[in-house]
């Protein structure tokens, strides 16, 4: 039943995408007879480097798949690469150059939410279909564009909803603490969990901290006090290593959940953290169909692991991050497949919009529609002690919509 | 002769330009001419008067803030917010200025930095006006009831600003307050015997630096369409004031140079991932070896056969 809903939603989207390309007279910029130029942008330096690396080297094995599979309606994909170094004059400069320069038909890039956002007016100005790596990138994705599309691995609304959709589903607690950031990032996430936790009856405790913050001391004996029965960290690695040290410290025995934001490097986490004991009642939030590296994902990382064997060989690849990048990868070449042998930017926009499948790779469906461009809203959990993760059962959502 | 010739043909050169460039290298020669007026602003403090200000980041943003709000807001022409912003700016430097009479060097610089940190924590905080961490849209610059929407409609009027202080800062450079700003970086005290005003002259070069950080950020909001305040913090300063070292210090051509030298620099090594850091910072340790009063300096030496 599943699956024939996706055939025949893919079916309606390629009829309607054959009429609005043979609408289209002119040429269109990036395409020639026998390739499709996407403009592929993401941090390739400096301090974000870790967010970006893998996720930009899993987009172009998937895309070089594709070519090796004989492109897309006969069209190889030629990649025109840029350094946005995670700054959003850099990203203005790195798509105006793809634009204008080297001619792109679409875009796909941007790791880090806030600077990928600057690109936004330009974007929509010029009309060119933009699909994120994996930047949540809620800000550009509320209220909802007609070519913009994101949070392919998850939004930060959703990274909120499903944290407590997990911990009054399965841990079963209703009092619960809430760290996440001052900024942004952090009120995007706290809107859903607030909407999700008067959805579940639950209560919050929030504590929002700098993501540079170097003593966390205050906000975890505030949470304690609260009598939280489970703290959950929306913010980023360095935040997050603070407050399950500081909790071990305090001898709080609460289950703590870390979500996706945090785990960046869980090796180098534990290692900051110093001991394995304080990682025995702890949970991370992932966005995988599975474990990484599980029986459903071995695909992806041996496929990384051909395309890469050097990389695959040093410590910290593929990140955890890695298979986000092939989604997004995916969710580009499966509008332009369903956009039909002459795809105009219009159609591939329209296709996106309409867009729904499987990618066997995120934990949920990959879903756009009239009011949503944020692709991907499920999470799973694994338990980490330290070492390994292992899964726990059921797929959490987030309820939490926008209604603008 | 010769130098006539030369600044004529680039002259024609850049009114020319948006008829041959793409919108990227439009782009890319306005973020350029922002660095020059920001670079001419910083040098007129450091440079020429010696005083060790590190809060040209901050005139920028307020600059660039009051000029978007105002725009946002009104609908004002984009004179007038390029006024607003660089008056604004300057207002607010004439009472840092004021207060930073009493510190010279290292004392100096740290509360100025201190200052420019505190401007920046209020672009991220002040939520409902500055949009904090969400960052702030920026709507078109209207030009006389023309909106300026691409970097191409913004060029010419970009151009035509940066020459402006180009030029205005020359006739200070050369006017009895460029001499006196050189006197008090020389010395206070000689400057002081010599009947220069000395608080006056300082206060207004910490004035005068600031109203072209403001206007540079009127600028740049003339051609972009999003700012954020992690764009404002302390290396943007640092970037300007590497610009103006690497260019020589207290030089007006060295200002320019520097800032097109550097700013082409960073968006040329993007390519090279990794390698741009080092390659940067060889750069800049190059600089500092070989030619410790800046490429000006150098080109001096150069041409005086030394």
């Amino acid at each position: 039943m599943k699956i024939g809903t996706y055939i025949q939603s893919a079916l309606v989207v390629t009829a309607a995408a054959l009429l609005l390309s043979g609408a289209a007279g002119a040429q269109e910029p990036g395409l020639s007879k026998d390739s499709i130029k996407i403009g592929l942008f993401g941090p390739m330096s400096g301090k974000a480097l870790a967010y970006g690396e893998d996720p930009l080297n899993a987009a172009k094995m998937w895309y070089d798949r594709i070519n090796k599979q004989g492109g897309i309606w006969g069209r190889k994909i030629e990649l025109v690469q840029e350094d946005d170094r995670c700054a959003a004059n850099d990203v203005v400069a790195a798509v105006k150059k793809l634009v204008e320069q080297d001619k792109v038909f679409m875009l796909n890039g941007g790791s880090c939410s806030t600077a990928t956002v600057a690109a936004q007016e330009y974007v929509l100005r010029n009309k060119v279909p933009f699909v994120m790596l994996n930047a949540s990138g809620d800000s550009a994705l509320y209220p909802p564009t007609d070519y913009i599309f994101g949070a392919i691995s998850i939004s930060q609304r959703a990274v909120g909803g499903t944290m407590i959709d997990f911990a009054t589903r399965s841990l079963k607690v209703k009092k619960l603490g809430y760290l996440n950031h001052d900024d942004a990032y952090g009120a995007w996430n706290l809107e859903a969990a607030q909407f999700m936790a008067k959805e579940q009856g639950a209560t919050l405790i929030v504590e929002s901290v700098n993501p540079d913050i170097t003593d966390i001391t205050a906000p975890i004996l505030k949470l304690k006090a609260s009598g939280a029965e489970a703290l959950l960290v929306t913010a980023y690695a360095r935040p997050a290593t603070l407050a399950i040290k500081k909790a071990h410290e305090l001898g709080w025995k609460t289950p703590i959940v870390i979500a996706v934001n945090g785990i960046a490097n869980l090796v180098q986490m534990v290692e900051n953290v110093g001991t394995k004991e304080a990682f025995k009642n702890l949970y991370i939030q992932e966005l995988l169909a599975d474990v990484p590296g599980g029986p459903k994902l071995q695909w992806v990382y041996d496929m990384y692991k051909t395309a890469y064997p050097e990389l695959a060989k040093t410590p910290d690849h593929p990140s955890p991050y890695m298979p986000y990048g092939l989604a997004s990868a995916m969710v580009v070449t499966h509008a332009l497949n369903l956009a039909g042998p002459q795809p105009t930017r219009e159609g591939v926009a329209w296709v996106l919009r309409n867009l729904k499948f499987e990618s066997g790779v995120m934990a949920g469906p990959i879903e756009f529609g009239d009011n949503d461009r944020a692709g991907q809203e499920s999470a799973i959990f694994l338990k980490f002690e330290g070492e390994k993760g292992v899964l726990q059962p059921g797929v959490y959502s987030n309820k939490w919509k926008y209604k603008g | 002769m010769k130098r006539a010739t030369l600044a004529v043909v680039i002259l024609l050169a850049l009114f020319a330009l948006p008829m041959v460039a793409s919108g990227y290298i439009l782009y890319l020669a306005n973020l350029l001419m922002v660095f020059v007026v920001l670079s001419l602003g910083l040098n007129i403090l450091i440079g020429e008067t010696g005083q060790f200000g590190l809060a040209h980041a901050a005139f920028y943003g307020i600059g660039i803030y009051t000029a978007v709000l105002l725009n946002n807001a009104t609908g004002a022409p984009v004179l007038v917010t390029l006024l607003a912003g660089a008056s604004l700016a300057a207002l607010i430097g004439l009472v840092l200025g004021a207060i930073s009479l009493r510190m010279r060097d290292i004392y100096l610089a740290l509360s100025t930095f201190a200052f420019g940190e505190a401007v920046r924590w209020v672009f991220a905080s002040w939520t409902p006006v500055t949009g904090g961490p969400n960052g702030l849209r920026i709507n078109p610059s209207n030009l006389f009831g023309f909106k300026l929407v691409t970097d191409r409609d913004a060029y010419l009027l970009v151009l035509v600003v940066t020459l402006a202080f180009l030029l205005l800062t020359i006739q200070i450079t050369r006017s009895r307050l460029g001499s006196a700003f050189r006197a008090v970086r020389e010395s206070e005290i000689a400057a002081a015997a010599m009947g220069v005003n000395v608080r006056g002259v300082k206060i207004a070069a910490f004035a005068l630096s600031a109203f072209y950080a403001g206007a540079a950020g009127g600028l740049f909001t003339t051609f972009s369409s999003f700012i954020h305040p992690e764009s404002l913090g302390f290396m943007t300063t640092i970037m300007v004031l590497t610009m103006i070292v690497v260019g020589g210090l207290g030089s007006v051509v060295g200002a320019v140079g520097g800032a097109l030298i550097l700013g082409l620099f960073s968006e040329l090594l993007r390519q090279l991932l990794s390698f741009q850091e080092i390659i940067y910072g060889a750069i800049l340790m190059l600089c500092m070896m070989y030619a410790p009063r800046g490429l000006m300096g150098l080109l001096e030496r150069k041409q005086a056969g030394r």
